[in-house]
């Protein structure tokens, strides 16, 4: 009855996060009680920048071994006798996304939350603990695992969005997260319920065996588990909450949820559709091939196709019309929950990688536009409304020419990274026939231009409103986090297919230093998962 | 019909009544609360008969018992008005209603009953405590884990929220 091997190098990821997040609790405990050499209580400051450096150290760590993961091609399971998680190198490249997003908001947050007075050592805690309920989500083959790591993503998230408990927007943004979300994950319970009586399993690959597209159970079960996934990834018509929530939050929370979130979303997706759902063959493609496909692929395809359209439609005209910036990010990141969901409902191996392809570069472009808005805080307040970004260009024009970069990556403009994610997703969908969606996609991208270049314009052709006083300097962190981010949108849109960087000779050593593409690594990551 | 079969029926069907009670007594929060009771208890009246005992008792400690316990605590300190609870004499017409609806339902389910399906024979050992802490510590003792790193996560966020001071 007891496994005889166990494959403890599975939980590594999520165990480093989670031990991460116990060491951050002890380490407050003990760093704010106790007294320095001198004889002085720790400063408050202090003791949020070395727990900070702990939590970045332990998500380095489970960076590291995603990566050598990821490199190794490994498939190990836990536990053989009854597997639950399953690292591969779909969710080492997954693991690998999703901490780098961590990591990176970990940077951001170590200076706003002393700006912003908030700077208590759960923060750091909360994030891991999120974390660690992503990395369980991406790396699941059941459902069991699935949704305890759903919780284990979302209820920190309530809280840290609930963060700053003196703004009451904070706390109605919890607390609308909070209703939202649990209604959102007992939604997926049901799936999984519904699914589990039609299949007698709550393995994916049971479903896989067992799933009959003729029963209504299993579909409704599918279908509610579609939702679920829907409202964790704020596509439309399940969007409502994002705008609220994104403003409402702290920038760095919001920063952290909005990239890290909608990744773990629909790379689980991915995950639980090509493991557990439709003989792959493209879902898209059967949509065209009429009702000789499976009924399976066509409806389900239909299902995504039509939540994409929708997300793109309102996403974006939606964005045009805002006049905060959190809220225009928000609505932006419904209608990139739509593009996203273009790749995953034309459903091929090519379209898969340009989804997953897409997702990294989100995570670089959209941390980075909210890192401008964390970066520009000054004196308690976030600097939210679109008006206060006129004459940036001049008070600080470090942070005027990246959020232009970002904001062009947004919109899919080349050379940024943007451009070629966009294209990659559109071009698959157009391979399978999805005509239409890439239509609307193409439309509403430029719809989108006036609701992202209103923000460079008045950055750079307005005079100055509120950046009258002596500007901050943005600090070690935030830099750090703005260039990881500028670099990476330049660096994935100028090298979409990767090349070599450093080829010379050293005596009859020959040395050629290549970079793996990107887009090779999504690859290689959904041939796993798509064979 | 086995007798265990005719159980199980009556049980589900007062669940699902006793839900959709739940949702309809949307003035009388009270009245909400205390017909989730009753579904729950219905629950591990069905859990008894899959003689999955331990998972019954279980289901009436935390469900029936703390859960809405907790409920009613929330009900009673948000001290929601009943304004708009009928009066006697409407309350007569639905004793009657009630006790015609639960006529028809009875003959409803006697022309129902024979072509209900019966029960299939629950595999030995199903449900006990031993089945279950078995199950629980060898085939999901991660997930166990994990859920203690989510109690963890709660108790965090729960003091983040509602503490009255978090500097020392």
């Amino acid at each position: 009855m007891i496994p005889e091997t166990i494959f403890v190098a599975v939980l590594a990821p999520i165990g480093f996060a989670a031990i991460g997040a116990m060491l951050v609790l002890l380490g407050e405990v003990l760093l704010s009680r106790s007294q320095s050499f001198l004889g002085r209580p720790w400063n408050a400051r202090l003791v949020g920048s070395v727990l900070a450096g702990v939590s970045m150290l332990s998500l380095l760590l489970g960076l590291f071994v995603s990566i050598q993961w990821f490199a190794s091609g490994d498939v190990q399971v836990f536990n053989p006798a009854h597997p639950l998680l399953q690292l591969d190198r779909f969710s080492a490249l997954a693991s690998a996304l999703i901490i780098t997003a961590a990591l990176l908001s970990c940077a951001l947050a170590t200076y706003y939350l002393e700006v912003v007075g908030i700077n208590h050592a759960e923060y750091y805690a909360l994030l891991l603990l999120a974390t660690a309920g992503m990395l369980t989500m991406v790396t699941a083959i059941d459902f069991l695992p699935l949704f305890v790591g759903l919780e284990l993503m979302s209820i920190p998230l309530y809280a840290l969005a609930g963060f700053d408990r003196r703004r009451l927007s904070s706390n109605e943004s919890a607390l609308k997260y909070f209703l939202i979300g649990s209604f959102a994950s007992a939604v997926l319970l049901y799936g999984v319920a519904l699914l589990y009586g039609a299949t007698g399993s709550t393995s994916f690959a049971a479903l896989r065996e067992g799933f009959d597209p003729q029963s209504p159970l299993a579909l409704t079960g599918l279908g509610l588990v579609v939702v679920g996934f829907a409202f964790k990834i704020s596509a439309v018509p399940f969007h409502q909450w994002a705008p609220d929530v994104y403003e409402g939050a702290p920038s760095s929370v919001t920063a952290y949820m909005s990239v890290a979130v909608k990744a773990t979303g629909v790379l689980a997706l991915l995950r639980l559709l090509a493991l557990g759902a439709a003989p792959l063959g493209g879902v898209g493609a059967t949509v065209l091939d009429g009702p000789d496909a499976g009924l399976l692929d066509a409806s389900l395809g239909q299902v995504l196709g039509g939540l994409a359209a929708l997300s793109m439609i309102v996403g974006n005209l939606m964005a045009v019309i805002q006049d905060n910036v959190k809220r225009l990010l928000a609505y932006s990141s419904v209608a990139h929950a739509g593009y996203l969901l273009v790749g995953v409902a034309a459903g091929t191996a090519e379209a898969w990688s340009a989804a997953v392809f897409y997702l990294i570069v989100y995570t670089f472009m959209n941390l980075g536009a909210f890192a401008i808005v964390v970066a520009l805080a000054q004196g308690g307040r976030d600097c939210e409304r679109v008006a206060s970004f006129a004459g940036l260009a001049r008070a600080r024009p470090g942070l005027a020419a990246l959020m232009t970069i970002f904001l062009l990556a947004l919109t899919g403009i080349p050379p940024t990274a943007g451009f070629f994610a966009k294209f990659g997703v559109f071009s698959a969908a157009v391979n399978v026939g999805l005509v239409p969606l890439a239509i609307i996609g193409v439309v509403m991208s430029v719809v989108s231009v006036y609701a992202y270049l209103r923000i460079p314009v008045l950055m750079y052709m307005h005079e100055p409103e509120e950046f009258a006083g002596a500007p901050a300097q943005a600090q070690s962190g935030e830099r750090f986090v703005l260039l990881a981010c500028a670099v990476a949108v330049l660096a994935l849109g100028i090298l979409p297919n990767g090349g070599t960087l450093l080829d010379f000779s050293l005596g009859e050593q020959r040395f050629a230093l290549s970079v793996p593409s990107v887009l090779d690594w999504a690859r290689a990551a959904v041939a796993f998962l798509v064979p | 019909m086995s007798f265990a079969a005719i159980l199980f029926y009556l049980f589900g069907a007062l669940a699902v009544l006793f839900a959709l009670s739940m949702l309809l007594n949307v003035h009388n929060t009270v009245a909400g609360a205390l017909s989730l009771v009753v579904t729950m208890v219905s629950l591990a009246a069905i859990y008894v008969l899959l003689e999955a005992h331990f998972v019954a008792a279980i289901q009436i400690m935390v469900y029936a018992g703390a859960i809405v316990v907790l409920f009613l605590f929330v009900v009673m300190l948000l001290n929601l008005r009943d304004d708009d609870f009928a009066p006697g004499r409407q309350r007569l017409v639905r004793v009657a209603g009630a006790l015609v609806g639960v006529f028809a339902l009875a003959q409803f389910l006697r022309w129902l009953a024979p072509g209900l399906p019966e029960l299939p024979a629950v595999p030995a050992g199903f449900g006990g405590h031993r089945a279950v802490g078995i199950a629980l510590y060898t085939d999901y003792v991660l997930l166990v884990e994990l859920i203690a790193l989510l109690l963890l996560a709660a108790i965090v966020g729960a003091l983040v929220l509602a503490k009255r001071k978090l500097d020392s």
